[in-house]
């Protein structure tokens, strides 16, 4: 589902990352110093996509040729309300004024997988875009408002939809790795919805960044999903923590308050533009970011 | 005096076919170098039993680059197959020529008859068309459906199941005497209709195979995960009065060789065009794309997570065996979607010319591929892959996973030998992922 520009892997003259002190914009900005590519961070400190001045300081921060990786929304742990939404949609109407005058040599959209129908399984690339949140819908919406603005310039536009990420820093606490990593750790206990039967797919941010810089190596276009292809369940991942923190970590469910969905990904997509790209199991991923985790708080 | 006009492979088979029923045949093509080698009781294609029908004929058929040879005919066959896109659709523009080509030099009275696959409302169109150029003859004609299969094709043409024929009106139509005759020649039931029903059939048979090709994918995947084994089901469904012995419940890596495929794309369009429902098409192309790329998941799965440069030999380039067609090929497409990877590839038919990548080579045998690989996929289930010892491949390779879609190999042998075997429909033996 997307095409390599670049079919041999082309360093890009420098790469802007929007959104650079989140979870995910900080770690792709740590790969990409890793891998030797300039990067450029920007957060809402620096430029504040809700304000009208925005564009003028993206044209004055943005050179023309740059890369540009957009990762900037408000996460739905600040708010999933419709003023969350039409805040998200205030970001990305300015942003558009801004790319469809910019001369960006790439752009790259870190939307996600809540775009899709929640019963579009297995989801591949081409699967029913249908959200059923504001967050979904609100990156649907800015995905297509995007395409709009660089078509007029005729840039080079990937979107890639990650399903859930997880890492050592992410600061968010929604349901999953991350939170029952912090739960096990500190109280000892992991709390499911359920008896967490719902299975889900969850990358590991280090294989996003590394994908990122790939796609970016690529001058990539189209669409592409972000996932592992291995869905597990929510009690089984629990399991799995459980086991890495010891001392008996306990795992309680509570009553069903929604009905059962699952989440699967066909990432095929994934093999065929990266034939060599090795993606992190999901118990590699935990464990990797379990030990970091420890080493942080014992640091 | 029967023509044919058009020398692919329908054309070619059907007119021996046509010879082998005792029959005078003038077979019709541009290519004057194909003919001589026809002549010459050379095949341009393999075909099984064709060369020796063609030779056992050879008397009553002759090949030739001249078109008004065909003047001499009673009934002319346009034989041309269509050649479809990657999408399958058709471009007919070939045809078209030859037809009004052919039309042009046919005598007085002959019955023309277009065998080639056309889409619905394309007959009588062109019935239209002869009947401004036929200038004074008397020209009559009709679509015959043809359901020739790859691999298959001369029991298929020499003992095919029914005619189905086509005419403007099958009431004020009827076929005439030399046509009659022909058909007759075949013992089989004889089904007369409108050009449109005619024309549609022939689609309606595909989609019934694809219906069952894509009930026995979708099943075949719930198999191999939750335990079961399609192949032990298989025999209690085709017991089934409903569904019978000869369904096409065998499950496999998409739809491929092109004929399919073009008649997929002919209801997507018409339903397009007409205001339709074609969900269902929709949903079998779908699942015949995903399913294409399943030995993918497995290499990547069990071999390219764990091993940094590994070899990997593909049996099989043909789309099914018994052909040299590579059509859709779900093997070109692992192929191409493995070009990183050094690739060893062997099929009794098939060499590949053109740019398959630096790291592919083709061998001249299929124990030869597997020296020192690190696992074996096998992709068209020719017949001489069986013959193989699983103690052979053993020895040969250096990896231990055997990927066989289509059950070539002995799966409990395979699995005594060290083997990780994955095979389309059944649980898998010896992985370590599941």
């Amino acid at each position: 589902m997307i095409r390599h520009i670049e079919t041999e892997a082309t360093r890009p003259a420098r790469v802007v990352v929007l959104g650079a002190t989140g979870f995910v914009g900080q770690d792709i900005i740590r790969h990409l110093n890793e891998s030797g590519i300039e990067a450029v961070a920007i957060s809402s400190s620096d430029i504040d996509l809700i304000k009208p001045e925005s564009v003028e300081k993206l044209r004055g921060a943005i050179r023309e040729n740059d890369s540009l990786i957009i990762v900037s929304a408000i996460t739905p742990d600040k708010g999933k309300d419709a003023g969350t939404l039409m805040r998200n949609l205030t970001m990305g109407q300015h942003l558009s004024a801004f790319l469809e005058e910019a001369n960006c040599s790439h752009v790259v959209y870190i939307s996600s997988d809540a775009v899709y129908a929640d019963d579009a399984n297995p989801v591949r690339e081409t699967s029913c875009c249908d959200p059923s949140s504001f967050h979904g819908l609100m990156h649907l919406v800015r995905e297509r408002m995007f395409a709009a603005a660089l078509q007029k310039t005729k840039t080079p536009y990937l979107i890639l939809r990650p399903c859930a990420v997880y890492g050592a820093r992410d600061t968010h606490n929604s349901y999953g790795p991350n939170r029952f990593l912090r739960e096990g750790l500190k109280e000892h206990k992991i709390k499911l919805f359920g008896q967490g039967e719902e299975k889900r797919d969850h990358i590991y941010i280090k294989d996003l960044s590394r994908l990122v810089a790939s796609c970016l190596l690529h001058r990539s276009q189209g669409v592409l999903n972000i996932a592992t292809g291995h869905s597990i369940s929510f009690f089984d991942l629990a399991e799995m923590i459980a086991r890495l923190c010891g001392n008996g970590v306990e795992i309680e469910g509570s009553p069903r308050a929604n009905e059962v969905t699952h989440r699967h990904f066909d990432i095929t997509a994934i093999y065929k533009a990266f034939p060599e790209f090795k993606i992190t199991s999901i118990e590699n991923g935990i464990s990797e970011t379990f030990d970091e985790i420890k080493r942080a708080s014992q640091g | 005096m029967i023509g044919y006009a058009g020398l692919s492979h329908l054309g070619i088979v059907s007119s021996i076919a046509t010879a082998a029923k005792g029959f005078g045949v003038i077979a019709y093509g541009e290519d004057a170098a194909l003919c001589d080698r026809l002549n010459r009781g050379e095949m341009p294609f393999f075909e099984p039993e064709l060369e020796e029908l063609l030779t056992s004929n050879q008397s009553r058929i002759h090949f030739t680059e001249n078109p008004s040879e065909l003047s001499r005919c009673d009934v002319i066959y346009f034989a041309l197959d269509v050649p479809t896109d990657e999408n399958g659709v058709s471009d007919l523009s070939s045809l078209d020529k030859l037809i009004e080509r052919v039309v042009a030099l046919a005598s007085n009275g002959t019955t023309l008859v277009v065998l080639s696959q056309v889409p619905p409302g394309f007959t009588r169109k062109l019935a239209g068309r002869i009947e401004r150029l036929e200038a004074g003859r008397s020209l009559q004609l009709f679509y015959q459906v043809e359901t020739l299969i790859f691999g298959r094709a001369v029991e298929r043409a020499l003992y095919p199941e029914r005619f189905i024929v086509g005419s403007s009106d099958p009431q004020l139509q009827p076929p005439p005497k030399p046509y009659l005759e022909l058909l007759s020649a075949f013992d089989c039931p004889l089904l007369t209709m409108r050009y449109e029903s005619a024309e549609l059939t022939k689609i309606s048979i595909n989609m019934c195979l694809v219906s069952s090709v894509s009930v026995a994918n979708t099943m075949a995947e719930l198999c191999e995960k939750i335990g079961a084994d399609w192949s032990e089901m298989v025999p209690a469904l085709k017991l089934d009065k409903r569904i019978g012995e000869y369904a096409y419940l065998s499950p496999g890596l998409g739809i491929a060789g092109g004929n399919l495929e073009r008649d997929l794309a002919t209801v997507v369009s018409l339903a397009n065009e007409f205001g339709t429902d074609d969900c269902v098409v929709d949903a079998w192309i779908s699942n015949s794309r995903y399913r294409r790329d399943w030995a993918l998941k497995v290499i990547h799965r069990e071999i390219i997570s764990r091993a940094a440069n590994p070899v990997i030999v593909v049996w099989g380039l043909a789309y099914k065996q018994d052909t040299t067609s590579t059509k859709n090929s779900p093997a070109l497409f692992l192929i191409d979607a493995l070009k990183p990877f050094s690739i060893r590839a062997y099929d009794p038919q098939v060499v590949l010319s053109g740019d398959v990548g630096s790291n592919f080579f083709q061998t001249s045998s299929a124990i030869e591929a597997c020296r020192g690989a690190d696992a074996l996929v096998i992709m068209t289930p020719w017949r001489e892959f069986s013959s193989v010892s699983v103690a052979q491949i053993r020895d040969a390779m250096a990896g231990r996973v055997v990927v066989d879609p289509y059950g070539v190999m002995d799966a409990s042998a395979c699995a005594r030998a060290g083997f990780s075997y994955f095979k389309l429909g059944s649980p898998s033996l010896g992985s370590n992922c599941d």
